[in-house]
Formats: C-alpha cells, structure tokens, sequence
C-alpha cells in the first residue's frame, strides 16, 4: 500500500483536517480497492465522521489529496456533484423523507437526471417501477412501498435508507454505523444485505459494533486519532497490541 | 396529509371558482339592492382584497409549508409588485392631482417639475406589468442565489429575510428614492382609462383576482404533484438527504424562492388597485408575519390551509377591528400562539388531529365504551 | 436603525446654527422670565423704565451700566425691546413702559406688565387693562439705539453665571464680524477664569481680527487660529484665503490655518466617529446579549425579545413616577357585565421626591427593571417556549404572537404614545475632550455595557448556575441524564436572558424614545448582531456589536446620510454571511445536522 495504482476506486494521501485547534485527521493515507468491503473502526473522537465528511464532500481538508477513480480530485467538488460521480452516503441516523411514501423515497434517489427542470416534467417509467420494486425486494420492504417513511420502524428506516443508495447504482458506497440501535436480527440481516452487495459496489462501512464488523468485514481500517493505526483482518486488528490498548480497552470500559 | 380526500379538495375548489368568478359579481351587478341577495360594492371590494389575501397566502406556503423556508420577506416581493402598478395608476392621474400638474403631486411637492426618467415608461400598463415580474424576481434571484450558495437555512434565513425587508423598508420610506416618501402613491383615479371607483370597475378587478387566484392555485397545485415538488417537501424533510442524493439543493430553493416572490408580486399588483394605496407600511416583517398566520391558520403544506386561513383570519380583522379595537392584536397574537404550538396542522389539519386524539383515547383505555365517539367535525376541508 | 435618538448635536455644527437658535430661544421664555422675575432688584427695574424713557445721552450710560448687571429681567425687556415688543402706556400723563403677558384671553386681549416694577398694568381703580397689540405704540428705536441694545445684551451674556451661556455668546460675538466687540472679548478674558470660556475668547477674538486691515495683524491672527485649531473658522479662513484682494502673506498664513485646522478637524471627527461608534455599538451589544442568551445558547427565536427590552423601559417609567407624583392606570374593556362596563384599573401614590431623591429613582429602577422583565421572561418560558424548545422556527412564529399581545398591553396601560422618562441630571450634557463632544449618557452606556457583559461572563464561567447552563445549552439529553433539572435550567436561562434585555431598555429610556413600538425598532438589529457574532458565541455577540456599530457610524460618515448608511450597513451584512455563514465566531459542529 505504499505505492499507489491506479485501480483504487477512493484514495486520500496527507489528509489534514483542524477544526479550531483540533485536529481531527492528521496525515491520513487511505486506499480502497474497486469491489471491496471495508470496515472502519476507532474510538469517539478518531476521526470516522470527519473521514466520511471529507469524502462528501461537506467538509474541505486544509490539506492533502482525495482522488476518486481515476484522478478526479473531490476536493474541489461540492456535496451533490460528489454524489452524481457515484459515491452514496448513508448517514448515522436514519435520514428518509418521513412525509413521502417508501415509494417516492426511492423513486426520488433513482439514477437519472438531476436537474431543477427535469425534476418539473418527469413522469415515472415502468421501467423505474421494476428497479424501485427490485431495490424494495432486495431491502426487505417488498409490499410496503405505499406507507409513508415515517411510519417504519427504526431498522426500516435505515434499510430504506440503505435501498435509497442502492438506487443511486453508486460506485462507492458509505455506510456510518448501520447497525446502531438494531435488534440482532436486524443486524444479522443488514450484515447480509451488505455482503450481497459488496463486489458490485465497493462499499466502506464505520462500525462499533464487533460482532457485526466480524459478520462483514474482509479487511478492517483502525483509526486513531486521525490518521490509521493499523489494516487487516478482523483478527489481526483484535490482536494487535496497539488496538487492544486504544480501542478495545477502552470499549470494554465504556460499556461497564 | 394522507387524510386529504383529492377529488373532493379540487371539487369544492371548482365550486368556489364559481362563486368567486360568476356569481358573487352577478350579485353585485344584476341582483336589486333592496334584495337579500344583493352583494354590495362595499363587500365586493373587501373579498377582492382578501383574494390578494389568499395569492399571499399561497406564495408564503409554498415556501414555507413545502419547502421549510420561513421568509419574512414575502412583504416584500408583495410590496414591489404593487408599487410597479402603483406607478403606472400614478401616471394615469394625469392632471388630476392636487397641483394640476402633469406629474404626481409627491414629486410637485418635492420640486420637481419634470418627470425623472425611471418614471416615464411606467405610462404604459404593460411595462409596469413586466417591470413588477422583473424587480421582484431579480432581487429574489440575487438575494436566494447568495443567500442558498452559502447553506443558509432555517432561522437564519428568516433573519436574513427580515433584514432585507427591513433594508428595503428604509430605503422606500426616503424622499430621495422618488417613490413617494412615507406617504406612498395613493389617490389613484383610472386603471386603463377606467375609473377606479366605479362599480364596474371594481368588479372587474374582483373577477381578476379570482382568475389570478384560480390561476396560482393550479400552478401550484401542479407543481407540487410532480417530481420537481416531491423534492422540494423532501429538502423540508431532510436537505442533507436531498443534497447527498445529487440534488443541488440550492438550485430548487432558488427556484421555489423567485417563484414565491412572483405571486406575492402578483397579489401586490392587483391589491393596490383595490385598496388604493400603497407605502412602506406594507412592507414590514409584520405584514410577512402576518401572511405567515393565515398560513399556520388555514394549515401549512396544504393549497386550501393558505386560502382558507386568509379568508377566515381576515374575515375575523374586519370584525374584530371593528367591535373590539383595543382587542384585535391580543386575539391575533392569542389565535397565532395557540395555532404554533397546538395545531400544527391548522384548520385543514385538525381533522386528522382530532382523529389522532380519538385513537390515543381508545388505545390508552381499551375498557371504556366506544359509545361517546367524538366524530370529526363535519367540515372537510 | 443602530441605535436610539441622538439627543445632541454633532459639535462642529453647533456653532454655525448657534446664532439663530440662541434668538429663537431667547424670544420664547421672553414673558415667562419676567414674571419670575418679579422678586428682582426695583432699582435695576426702575433704572430699565427710566432707560427706556429719557434721552438718547441717558440711554447710553444707563444701559453701560445694565450691562454689567447680568440680570435676566434687564435681558428679557432689551430683548423685547429691540424687536418692537415693548410699548409705552399713557397712564394719566405719565408714560409707563409694558410688555404685554403671552396668555391672551377670549377677546384675544392680554394683559399687560409694567417694566418698573413688574405688576400687572392697572388703571386708577385697581382693575386690570388689558390690550391687543395694535391698541398700543411700540417704544421707539432706531438703528443706533438697536446696536447700543445689542451690545449690552451681548455684554450680559458675557457675565452669565453659566459657562456654556458664556462661550455662546462669546461664539456669537466671534462670529459678528464686527472688529469693535473685540474690544467686550479682551475686557471679559481678564476676568474670565473658565479654561474652555477663555479658548473661546481668543478664537473669537482671533476671528475678529482677521477682518483688521493690517496685514500683519491679519497673519497674526490666522497663526492664532492655527493654534488653537479654532475649527469654527475654517469658512472665514478660506474665504479670506480665497479673497484677491488680499496680501499675499495674509492668504499664505490663511491656507496654512486652513489646511492645519482640517487636519486637526479630521482626527476630532475621526475619534468622534470611533466614540459614537463605542457607544452606538454597546447599545447593540446591551440590546443583543440577552438575546445572545436565549437564541444563541438556547436557541429558541424569541421575536418578543423586543418587548422584553419595553418591559424594562416602562419599568423605569413607573418607578421615575412613583418617586415623583404616583402612577395609576386604567383600563376598559370592551364588554358590559349585567350592563355595567368592565375595566381595572391602579392607582399607586408617590413619594413625591425632589432634588438628587428624585434623580436617584434611576438606581432603582435598573434592577427592577431586570426583574420585571425576567419575570415576564419566566412566564413566557412557562406558557410558550417551553413547547417549542426542538422547533425553532415555530418558536419564532409563537413570540411573535406574544409580541404582539405585549404591545397591545403596553398601548391598554400605557397608552399608545411614548411616554416621558427624564434622565437624571448626571446623565444629561456632555464634555469636551480635545475638541471631540463627549455625551455623559454615551459614556454610561460603554461603561454600562462593559459592566453586563462582566456581570454575564462571571454568571456563566464562574458560577454553579452558570456550569448548569452551559452543560445544559450544549447537550440537553446528557444533561438530563446526569441528573440536571433541565427544565429548572432552561426557565433560569430564559429570566436571565429576558432580564438583561430589561436593563437594556431601562438604558434606552434614558437615550430614545420609551413606547409600546420601542421593542420593534431594535429586535432586527440585535437579531443581526447575533447572527454575524456566531450564534452561540458571547465573544462573537461583543465583537459583532462594536464592529457593527463603528460600521454604521463611519458609513453613515461616508454616505452623509444615517439611512443609507443602515441600508449600506444591512447590505453588507448580508455579504459578510456569504463569506462567513457561521459569523465571525462560528461553533463549528462537526456532526450533520
């Protein structure tokens, strides 16, 4: 990994970020593989959501280099044409369109022309009622597309959100905490959906819960104090000394 | 919102179409003044007013209940739109003002003896009409384009909102801007040669209103129905959804943004003929707040909520205006406080709410009777 | 908009309108004057009648030796006297000067005022005659007489016990352009002791002499004026600078006061502009940190914040009455009961104070008008705000109902006029400190600033109270987990915010108009102050304030005109939050949402 190509599908080099005094990331080198599955994990305060926001586009770093693909700089890039490049980002709490049905949420996430004007004058195709019956299908909502979104319940509301991606059909896909506040069978099944969807699309996933992250993960990224403290399988990491004394330590403190 | 029976909504819509356009003005023009039936010149000009009213309305609720924008500045646009007409109905005093001069008595009374230039082509009706769709929609342009590039949302839009109008309040309450001081242009005689205070005339305008009214709940109604609306209720309900979904969330509030001003403009453009005056005044946060009321009244993010709170709070200001004075502003204030924090839904919305108590009520004691149902009112909206 | 009434001139102003605002007012408490003066020395009296009847030598030394009198009986009968408003009455043979009373009757007669003795004009039966102006022959005078009138006047105001009367006239007399009163100036500066009295005399006599025909005594005096940096005599330095038939000397030294006087006048503007600027920004910053409070740290919109400001106001006007002749109020409503009208009503009885007793109602009046106001505050937290805390643009939408509710009390209690709250005479007038005016009441109002924001700083980091509030403000669900009363915390938040907005506008009662509007005048401004601070930011919210207010001050400079400057000022706000959304001290959260 010290020798960049060019089939990484995300790449962030000398990523620095200082909000107020605080760094949030510092010097973070981070490379993603086209089709992979990756699971971020770290303590509060390392970094995740900072990480996310830089490759959003909703926060610039002071410095270093976010390259999507092949040389597109997303630095430059504002929130929504970051989207349209094909990056998809599911936010921590569930955020859907609680007043829309389930049906529209993803109808409004579709592939297709983003545009002030077309939004005026498109009419929904056949052809999007079979993808958003398929994307229902694949997260579990099948039957429930005319309930409205607030209506669900919380593990819903987060694979609606999941299926809102899906319907992006985006390259890269970024998942904050998933599994926060599910039942396990919830998590079980949410553990799948990615998995079902990682080779199509590559697919970065921030995750406390270990359990899960065991489930999914192939390769795991520990962040600390904004910049990685270590990459490998979920064993390695739970080996590593380092990790067992900045993150699992301090986890199993927290939850006594 | 899922308790809105659409067919019966665009039925009872035809029906007031029909009262507004046709009969009401028949009454007025054919029905004998003795008859009961009799609607008088008076009561046509009041309702004509409270049309303007109800496009206010519309314009405030479509930013604010479809899309989360509260703006303050729908005064404003209002304002602007009836300061252009107010021009042209200036000119068309011709010499009929106090000085006899052939400019309007303000600017006699400033020294001036020749026209400014700015004022000239508002002689023509159609000029003014293009220039009240130009001002209102450049400045909304320009002070969305900046104030949405720069993500701000919520509150601080409102603040923002109120700025301007604050701003603009100061700027026409000067002499030196040549629109008439703190005075306004009023003692308006003829509307395309017509005289203003004629019956006839009135009517006309009256019928205008409704069709414009009619006209700006279609628009909008439309609009709300496709994708384009979709979008701008989901930028209410989650913007950084919307945003990360590809949607320049700028561009669609921009757009809602002018479209909002431009229909105040119109509800300005017709009022001040009716009304006779226009100033300042007209042109405060109040009067936006105001609007804001009738919304919150009638019931937000629906297309009657806005005609109906209009018609209804203004319905209540003449009366109350008239036996309790002292007392108007402490029920306006009163009606506002209760509406913002019990009945979010306004008229249109208490139905639904009530159905929502009623169900709490049964799930919460399953033991007791069902006999004591309290029925929704009969008023659907 | 930034501020509150001006209620004193800009200084360099003063002196050009000075002349005729001094005879406007002089001509108005003309009678008034008189009949106080009833008490007066009947010497001075009698000699004044005997003035105005004898002869032209007579006069002369007669009104010489008024002239030193000082007296405002003599002032006030010269005063009419030179605009032919005094008359002579032929009382069986004998000529009596009177001067006829300001209150006429139905006939539109008046009675009229003997000059020697100040009684009522009576015939031989004791009852009173009365006149309409045309019945009666003005005293004669001719132009001779009118200067040898004007001269004692201006020789009496010379020697008025007031200082600022006496630099008045001195101004006056500098600006005469009559070279024969330098020698009154000279006379008056041997005896003068006041240090600002005696600049005066000699810019004024430095002004006169610039119109001697000797030239070297014209450069001397155009170098006298270039040092004492006599800024009211910019014009005739230029005039003189500009005249051709002037000696080239003189229109060198004249250029040369010119230019060094502006410079001096630029920097007493410049620190004119930066004072107003101090004051005019604290008055945003006392305005704005209550609000700072209830929207920044709670976030709740609160439109009635304004009418918490006029909570204050009135306060101060009900205690200023209450230590002077009582308040009472009452109100009728609209509605009978079993046909008799409803309505309440108060009636509290004075203490009826005078003197420093009465002025001190002010130090009364400061806390209570934070208590009323956080009373209020404590009240609409209970009843409103409190169903609002997660909803911010509807608390927005339901304060301004209760502003509106507010105002129409205020307009029921107090009626819709603004109502009279005096200042104490500590507040009133002003100083010079080089030449920059220096308003007692803007210098209460910076230190009067300084002092809350102190006062709220300790309240915040010092405090058990203040460690709540915090704890609260940044994490209202932790909070309550730890055990804080949130609930508890958020009304004491909100009474604290509200009661600095009260002590706010017992300080604008003391500067501006007090009025059931009054609150409305400045929410925006205090709104905007906030917003371009960083909500959330008390820092922010002082920084805002004093920019904001030099802002304004100095466009207002630029543009000429205070309105264009607010609108330029609006304007530019509008532009600093493109560049800066967050404002100057923005709270950046590094969460969604």
């Amino acid at each position: 990994m010290t020798t960049p190509h060019k089939s990484f599908v995300l790449m962030l080099e000398g990523v620095n970020k200082t909000f107020d005094g605080f760094k949030a990331i510092s010097d973070l080198n981070f490379y993603m593989d086209e089709g992979e599955l990756r699971t971020i994990i770290g303590p509060n305060g390392a970094g995740k959501s900072t990480l996310m926001d830089i490759i959003t586009g909703r926060t610039k770093p002071d410095t270093g280099k976010v390259e999507f693909g092949r040389d597109t700089d997303l630095t430059a890039l504002s929130e929504h044409e970051i989207n349209r490049l094909g990056i998809g980002r599911k936010f921590q709490t569930p955020s859907v369109y609680i007043h829309h049905t389930v049906f529209e949420n993803v109808l409004l996430s579709l592939k297709g022309s983003r545009g002030v004007f077309a939004a005026l004058f498109s009419r929904t195709t056949p052809a999007q009622r079979g993808r958003i019956d398929e994307v229902l299908n694949t997260i579990g909502l099948a039957g429930k597309g005319g309930r409205l979104a607030g209506s669900l319940s919380h593990g819903q509301k987060q694979w609606l959100e999941i299926g809102m991606l899906l319907a992006q059909d985006p390259k890269l896909l970024l998942v904050d905490e998933p599994a926060a506040g599910m039942t396990d069978e919830e998590t079980h099944k949410t553990g799948e959906l990615l998995l079902g969807l990682a080779g199509r699309h590559s697919i970065v996933v921030i995750e406390h819960d270990m359990a899960f992250v065991r489930q999914i993960a192939s390769k795991v990224t520990v962040l600390h104090q904004g910049s990685v403290l270590c990459e490998g399988t979920v064993d390695e990491v739970q080996n590593s000394e380092q990790v067992i004394e900045v993150y699992l330590g301090r986890k199993k403190k927290d939850k006594h | 919102m899922q308790f809105k029976p659409r067919n019966l909504e665009l039925w009872l819509m035809v029906a007031a179409a029909l009262l507004i356009i046709v009969v009401l003005p028949c009454l007025n023009a054919f029905a004998p003044e003795t008859s009961w039936l009799h609607v008088g010149n008076f009561t046509i000009n009041l309702y004509g007013k409270y049309l303007c009213y109800a496009i206010l309305a519309i314009s405030v609720d479509i930013l604010w209940g479809y899309t989360g924008l509260l703006s303050l500045g729908q005064a404003l646009f209002f304002s602007l739109g009836g300061y252009m007409m107010g021009m042209n109905l200036m000119r068309m005093i011709g010499e009929l003002g106090q000085y006899h001069k052939p400019i309007p008595d303000f600017l006699v009374f400033l020294g001036w003896t020749r026209l400014p230039a700015f004022w000239k082509p508002f002689a023509s009706l159609p000029f003014a009409l293009i220039m009240a769709a130009l001002v209102p929609g450049l400045l909304s342009a320009v002070f969305g384009f900046f104030a949405f590039r720069s993500r701000i949302r919520g509150v601080y839009f409102s603040i923002l909102t109120q700025a301007l109008t604050y701003a603009a309040c100061l700027l026409f309450f000067r002499n030196s801007l040549l629109m008439g001081g703190n005075n306004g242009f009023t003692d308006f005689k003829f509307i395309l040669g017509h005289d203003l205070r004629s019956p006839v005339t009135q009517r006309a305008l009256f019928i205008c209103s409704g069709v414009a009214l009619l006209l700006v709940y279609g628009v909008c109604r439309w609009l709300t129905n496709t994708k384009f609306g979709k979008i701008q209720r989901a930028i209410r309900d989650s913007e950084n959804r919307v945003m990360f979904s590809g949607y320049s969330t700028a561009n669609f509030k921009l757009l809602v943004f002018v479209l909002a001003a431009l229909i105040a403009s119109l509800a300005g453009i017709l009022y001040v003929p009716q009304v006779g005056i226009i100033n300042p005044g007209e042109m405060s946060t109040e009067k936006s707040l105001e609007a804001v009321v009738w919304v919150a009244v009638g019931g937000r993010a629906t297309l009657v909520g806005p005609i109906l709170g209009a018609f209804t709070v203004n319905a209540l200001k003449s009366w109350a205006t008239r036996a309790y004075p002292d007392l108007w502003l402490i029920l306006l204030g009163t009606m506002f406080i209760f509406v913002t924090v019990f009945l979010p839904g306004g008229m249109v919305g208490l139905p639904g709410q009530l159905l929502v108590l009623k169900r709490r009520y049964f799930s919460r004691t399953p033991k007791a009777p069902p006999a004591a149902n309290p029925t929704p009112s009969p008023f659907v909206k | 908009m930034w501020g509150a009434e001006e209620k004193s001139s800009v200084p360099f102003l003063e002196m050009n309108v000075f002349s005729k605002l001094s005879s406007v007012l002089l001509c108005g408490f003309l009678l008034h004057g008189l009949k106080a003066g009833a008490q007066e020395d009947p010497r001075l009296r009698s000699s004044l009648a005997r003035a105005i009847l004898s002869a032209e030598g007579e006069q002369q030394s007669i009104l010489g030796e008024l002239g030193e009198s000082g007296s405002p009986v003599v002032r006030e009968v010269l005063n009419a006297w030179v605009r032919d408003s005094l008359f002579a009455y032929d009382l069986d043979g004998i000529k009596i000067p009177v001067l006829l009373d300001d209150q006429s009757d139905a006939q539109g007669k008046v009675r009229a005022l003997r000059v020697d003795d100040g009684q009522v004009l009576r015939d031989a039966n004791g009852t009173e005659l009365r006149f309409q102006t045309a019945d009666l022959t003005a005293v004669d005078t001719d132009a001779r007489l009118r200067g040898l009138i004007q001269q004692t006047l201006d020789a009496i105001a010379l020697s008025d016990p007031d200082p600022n009367v006496r630099r008045s006239a001195v101004l006056k007399l500098g600006n005469s352009q009559k070279l024969k009163n330098v020698g009154v100036l000279q006379s008056r500066l041997a005896k003068e002791a006041e240090k600002t009295v005696r600049k005066s005399i000699s810019e004024a006599v430095a002004l006169l002499e610039l119109g001697e025909s000797d030239p070297s005594k014209q450069v001397a005096a155009a170098n006298q004026l270039r040092r004492l940096g006599a800024i009211g005599s910019v014009a005739s330095l230029q005039s003189l600078a500009s005249r051709s038939t002037a000696p080239a000397e003189v229109r060198k030294a004249a250029n040369s006061a010119v230019r060094a006087i502006e410079d001096h006048l630029a920097v007493v503007n410049f620190f004119g502009t930066v004072f107003r600027g101090l004051s005019l920004g604290s008055i945003l910053l006392v305005v704005a940190l209550g609000l700072a409070i209830t929207f920044g740290l709670m976030g709740v919109i609160n439109m009635a914040h304004g009418e918490m400001i006029a909570v204050g106001a009135y306060t101060c006007y009900v205690v200023q009455n209450l230590f002077g002749a009582g308040f009472g109020f009452s109100v009728n409503l609209p509605f009978h009961f079993l046909g008799h009208p409803l309505g309440f009503g108060l009636r509290l009885p004075g203490l009826n104070a005078t003197g420093a007793w009465y002025e001190s109602y002010f130090l009364f009046a400061l806390p209570l008008s934070f208590l009323t106001a956080a009373l209020a505050g404590l009240v609409l937290e209970r009843t409103v705000i409190r169903f609002l805390y997660r909803r911010p643009l509807e608390s927005l939408l339901a304060t301004w109902g209760v502003s509106l509710v507010m105002q129409q009390l205020f307009r029921m209690f107090f009626g819709a006029n603004n109502v009279q709250v005096n200042s104490p005479r500590w507040l009133l007038g002003h100083f010079s400190c080089y030449d920059v005016s220096l308003g007692y009441n803007r210098v209460f109002v910076i230190g009067f600033a300084v002092l809350i924001v102190f006062g709220t700083w300790l309240l915040l980091a010092k405090t058990p109270l203040g460690l709540l509030i915090r704890a609260v403000m940044q994490n209202r669900d932790m909070a309550s987990c730890m055990g804080v009363r949130t609930g508890r915390v958020n009304r004491l938040t909100f009474a604290f915010g509200s009661g600095l907005a009260g002590l706010a506008g017992a300080f604008l009662s003391q500067i501006g108009n007090v009025g059931p509007g009054m609150g409305q005048d400045h929410i925006v401004n205090a709104f905007m102050t906030v917003v371009v601070g960083g909500v959330g930011s008390i820092v922010g919210t002082i920084f805002a304030a004093i920019g904001v207010g030099a802002g304004d001050q100095i466009l207002q400079q630029l543009t000429g005109s205070p309105v264009t400057g607010k609108i330029v000022v609006l304007v530019c706000i509008i532009f600093f939050l493109q560049w800066k959304p967050g404002g100057l001290f923005s709270i950046r959260s590094r969460n969604l949402d």
